[in-house]
C-alpha cells in the first residue's frame, strides 16, 4: 500500500542534504580489528511490537547513505524484510520511509508496494531532523513519543537499513555478523570514504593515513555527526552497532580575512562564523524548531535568572536536535540553556 | 576580487595581529581603543572562537549579514531614488553627517567612555534612517543631532537587543518636539525630469512644497496615486519613492530578515479601517488609497515597524502588533491636526508590544 501526499513532514526543519553536500566516493573492504571482534545480535523485544519503521531517509550528507545497502537491489532488500516480518514480527505493520527526491529507490519501493498489502511506503521530505525516532513516529504513525523515551513501550521498533540487512544475515541465514559499514567525511579528511569496519576497531586504526596533514591545524572527531552526536576526545576508543558515521572537521581557530568572499572555505568546520552577540529577535530559531517550541523565551528566562521559568513553556517536548543553536545568527547557545534547565527540572 | 585581494591578504592579516597583540598587552590602550580595534578587525576578519559544545557546526550567518542585508536594502529603497529625486549633494551631505556624528564619533566615544566590549553595528541602520526621516530641506545640524541622539538613546538602554522602541523614531520625536517649525518646513518638490550637467554641479533647485497629507488636511487635495507610488510628490528625504522601498522591503521579507506578518497586518489594517471610515464619513477623511502611498507608511511599515528588536517576539503578537500601529496611524490621521501618525504610531505600538507578547505567551501555554 502507498501512502503519498504532497508534503508528509512537519514545520520547521532544515534541509542539510542541500547546504552540507558530500559525495562518497569509494568503499574500502574491511578493517580487521587486532583483538576478537564483537558479534552483533539480535534479540527479539520482550513487548508486543505492532509496529516497524525502516528508515530509508537519511537527512544528514554525514550518514551513511542508502545505496551502500541498497546495492541498487532494492527488490531483494524489501524481500528479506518480508521474511523477517513474518517470522519475528507476524502481527505488527511494515512502515518504510523514503527520501522524495532520490528517484531510483523510489521508484523500486513503490513499484513493489503496489502488490504488496502488509508494508506502507511514507516518501518524506528529507528535513534534519526528520529521522529522530520522535519525528518518525509522529509524522509516520501520529503517535506522540516522549524524547528519550523508548520506542519499545509504545509498540514501535525504528530499523534502519544496515541493521535489518545484519538480522537478516544473523537470524535467517545464521551468519556471524562482526562488521558494518561506517561513513568517514569532513574537512578534517583527505577523502570521503565508506569503510567497513569490524566492531571493536578503535577510532585510532580507522583514522590512521586518512586524516588530512598536521600543518592545516589541529583536527576533531564526532561520532554519529556534529549536530547531535557526541564529540570523542580519546581516539582509542571502540567501534560498536551503534555507530554510523565519523566525521572528522578541522578546527578554524584562527581568524580568515574577508570570510564574506570566502564562505566555501569555512562552513563545515568548528568555527563559530561570527561574533556571539546579544539576542535580536530574529525569530529563525522557533521557524526552524521541528517541534514548534520558542527557544528565545528559554534564553530570555535563563539571562533574567529564571531557569525554573523555562520549563513553562513546553520545555520537555524538545528533541535537542540542536537546530536552534545551528542557526542562531547572535550564536547563543541555546541548546546549552535547553539541558540545563531541563535538569533543573528533574532534580526533587 | 578573490585574485585582487590575495597577495595583500597575508600583509594586512600580520599587520592587525601585531595591534592586536599590543592593544592586548598594553591595559591603557585597550581600555580606550579596544572596542574600536574590535569592530574594525570584525569587519575584516573572521571570529576565532570555534564550538565547545552541541551542536559543533553552526549555519554561516551571523547579525553582521542581518544587518548588512537592511543596509543594502535600504540604500535600494532610498538612497539611490532620493540621490536622484533630491539631488546628490542633499543626499550624500546628510548621510556623511548622519554616519560621522552618529557612528564614528558618538557611538566610539560611548564605546570608550562606558566601556563596551564591542560596537554594533546595528549603528549603521540607525543612521541610515535618520536623514530618511527627516525633511530634505532640514539643516545638517538637524541631521547630525538626530543621529547622536538616536545612537545615545538606544546605548543608554543597553544597546542592540536591548532598546526599547526604535532609536531613529524617538530621535525625530525628540527633533518634532525641540524644533517643530523645523520639521514641518522644509519639503520640496522633487526633481523631475532628464538631470543635466548644471543641476549635477551646483544642485537641484529647491522649491518648498506641503507634503500631500498636510495638503489634505489643509485643503482637501489628494495628489494623484501614480505620483504618490514613483515618488515624484513632497515627503521625507527617503519616503517619497514607494516603488523602490516595496520591492526592497519584499526582497527583505524573501531572505526572511524581516518578517511578514508585521507589513501585511500593518498595510491591511490601514487599508480595513480606512475603508471603514470612509464608508462612515465620507470625504472628510482620505481616501484608503490615498492613506496607503502617503506619508511614511510604506518606510514604516516595512523598514521601522520591523525592526525585529522592539517587536514582539511571538509570531501570533506580531499580528495584534501591526494592526494596532495601522489602527493608530489612521486615528492619528483622520482626527487630529496632526497630518501624519505613523512615528506615533510604531512608538507607541513599541512600547505596547511588551504587554502583547507576555498575554500572547500566556495565552500559548496557559501559564
Amino acid at each position: 500500500m502507498l501512502k503519498e501526499k504532497e508534503n508528509i513532514g512537519f514545520k520547521g526543519g532544515f534541509n542539510l542534504l542541500d547546504t552540507y553536500p558530500l559525495r562518497f566516493c569509494n568503499i574500502i573492504e574491511k578493517i580487521s580489528s587486532d583483538g576478537i571482534p564483537e558479534v552483533f545480535e539480535f534479540r527479539v523485544p520482550d513487548q508486543k511490537i505492532q509496529h516497524v519503521i525502516v528508515n530509508l531517509c537519511p537527512t544528514e550528507p554525514w550518514a551513511l547513505p542508502n545505496w551502500v545497502i541498497l546495492e541498487h537491489k532494492t527488490a531483494a532488500f524489501l524481500n528479506k524484510l518480508k521474511e523477517i516480518k513474518t517470522r519475528y514480527f507476524p502481527e505488527a505493520k511494515c512502515y518504510i520511509a523514503i527520501n522524495k527526491k532520490e528517484d531510483e529507490p523510489n521508484a523500486a519501493v513503490k513499484d513493489y508496494a503496489g502488490g504488496a498489502e502488509w508494508m506502507k511506503v511514507f516518501a518524506l521530505a528529507a528535513k534534519y531532523p526528520q529521522d529522530d525516532p520522535v519525528m518518525l513516529s509522529k509524522v509516520v504513525l501520529d503517535i506522540e513519543m516522549g524524547f528519550g523515551q523508548d520506542t519499545m513501550t509504545q509498540g514501535v521498533l525504528i530499523l534502519d537499513a544496515q541493521t535489518v540487512s545484519a538480522i537478516y544475515e544473523n537470524c535467517m541465514l545464521g551468519n556471524k555478523v562482526d562488521s558494518r559499514f561506517i561513513a568517514l567525511s569532513g574537512t578534517g579528511l583527505k577523502e570521503n570514504e565508506i569503510i567497513k569496519v569490524q566492531l571493536g576497531t578503535s577510532l585510532e586504526k580507522i583514522l590512521q593515513n586518512r586524516v588530512r596533514a598536521k600543518e592545516s591545524g589541529k583536527c576533531r572527531v564526532f561520532i554519529n555527526g556534529p549536530l547531535h552526536g557526541r564529540e570523542i576526545t580519546d581516539l582509542s576508543q571502540k567501534m560498536d552497532w551503534s555507530v554510523n558515521n565519523i566525521v572528522v572537521l578541522e578546527e578554524l581557530d584562527k581568524k580568515v580575512m574577508f570570510p564574506m568572499f570566502k564562505s566555501d572555505a569555512l562552513v563545515l568546520t568548528t568555527n563559530m562564523l561570527g561574533e556571539l552577540r546579544r539576542c535580536v529577535y530574529c525569530n529563525f530559531c522557533d521557524d526552524i524548531c521541528p517541534v514548534d517550541l520558542e527557544p528565545a523565551l528559554y534564553y530570555h528566562s535563563y539571562i533574567r535568572g529564571e531557569k525554573h521559568k523555562a520549563r513553562l513553556y513546553n520545555l520537555e517536548k524538545c528533541i535537542e536536535c540542536g537546530l536552534c543553536s545551528f542557526i542562531c545568527p547572535s550564536k547563543l547557545e541555546l541548546l546549552q540553556i535547553i539541558k540545563e534547565s531541563k535538569a533543573l527540572g528533574k532534580q526533587p | 576580487m578573490k585574485k585582487l585581494t590575495k597577495p595583500i591578504e597575508p600583509i594586512i592579516s600580520k599587520s592587525l595581529d601585531r595591534v592586536e597583540s599590543f592593544i592586548h598587552t598594553h591595559p591603557k590602550v585597550d581600555f580606550l581603543f579596544g572596542a574600536v580595534f574590535g569592530a574594525f578587525d570584525g569587519l575584516l576578519r573572521s571570529a576565532k572562537e570555534t564550538t565547545q559544545s552541541q551542536p559543533f557546526i553552526r549555519n554561516n550567518y551571523d547579525v553582521k549579514r542581518f544587518m548588512g542585508a537592511v543596509l543594502v536594502a535600504l540604500v535600494i529603497g532610498w538612497v539611490l531614488p532620493a540621490i536622484y529625486f533630491f539631488g546628490w549633494q542633499c543626499v550624500v551631505s546628510r548621510l556623511v553627517v548622519s554616519f560621522v556624528i552618529g557612528v564614528f564619533v558618538v557611538d566610539v566615544l560611548w564605546a570608550i567612555i562606558a566601556r563596551e566590549d564591542h560596537i554594533s553595528e546595528g549603528g549603521f541602520v540607525s543612521c541610515l534612517l535618520i536623514p530618511a526621516i527627516l525633511p530634505p530641506q532640514s539643516p545638517l545640524w538637524l541631521v547630525g543631532l538626530g543621529a547622536a541622539l538616536a545612537i545615545i538613546f538606544r546605548n543608554v538602554l543597553g544597546g542592540v537587543g536591548n532598546n526599547l522602541v526604535n532609536p531613529a523614531l524617538f530621535s525625530r520625536l525628540f527633533l518634532t518636539i525641540c524644533f517643530p517649525s523645523l520639521l514641518v518646513t522644509g519639503y520640496q518638490m522633487p526633481f523631475v525630469g532628464m538631470p543635466d550637467l548644471h543641476s549635477f554641479r551646483y544642485g537641484l533647485d529647491a522649491v518648498t512644497h506641503a507634503t500631500p497629507l498636510t495638503a489634505f488636511k489643509t485643503n482637501g487635495e489628494v495628489v494623484s496615486y501614480f505620483s504618490l507610488l514613483v515618488g515624484t510628490s513632497g515627503g521625507s528625504l527617503g519616503e517619497t519613492c514607494r516603488l523602490a522601498l516595496i520591492l526592497s522591503g519584499l526582497w527583505l521579507i524573501k531572505i526572511r530578515v524581516v518578517n511578514w506578518r508585521i507589513p501585511v497586518s500593518y498595510l491591511g489594517s490601514v487599508l480595513i479601517f480606512s475603508v471603514f471610515l470612509s464608508l462612515i464619513m465620507g470625504k472628510t477623511v482620505a481616501p484608503p488609497l490615498f492613506q496607503l502611498l502617503s506619508g511614511g507608511l510604506i518606510l514604516g511599515a516595512f523598514f521601522m515597524a520591523t525592526d525585529p528588536i522592539t517587536t514582539t517576539y511571538n509570531q501570533a503578537a506580531k499580528w495584534i502588533y501591526g494592526a494596532g500601529c495601522g489602527f493608530i496611524t489612521v486615528l492619528i490621521r483622520d482626527f487630529t491636526t496632526l497630518p501624519e501618525g505613523v512615528m506615533y504610531s510604531i512608538l507607541l505600538m513599541n512600547l505596547l508590544a511588551i504587554p502583547i507578547q507576555s498575554l500572547m505567551v500566556k495565552i500559548k501555554y496557559r501559564t
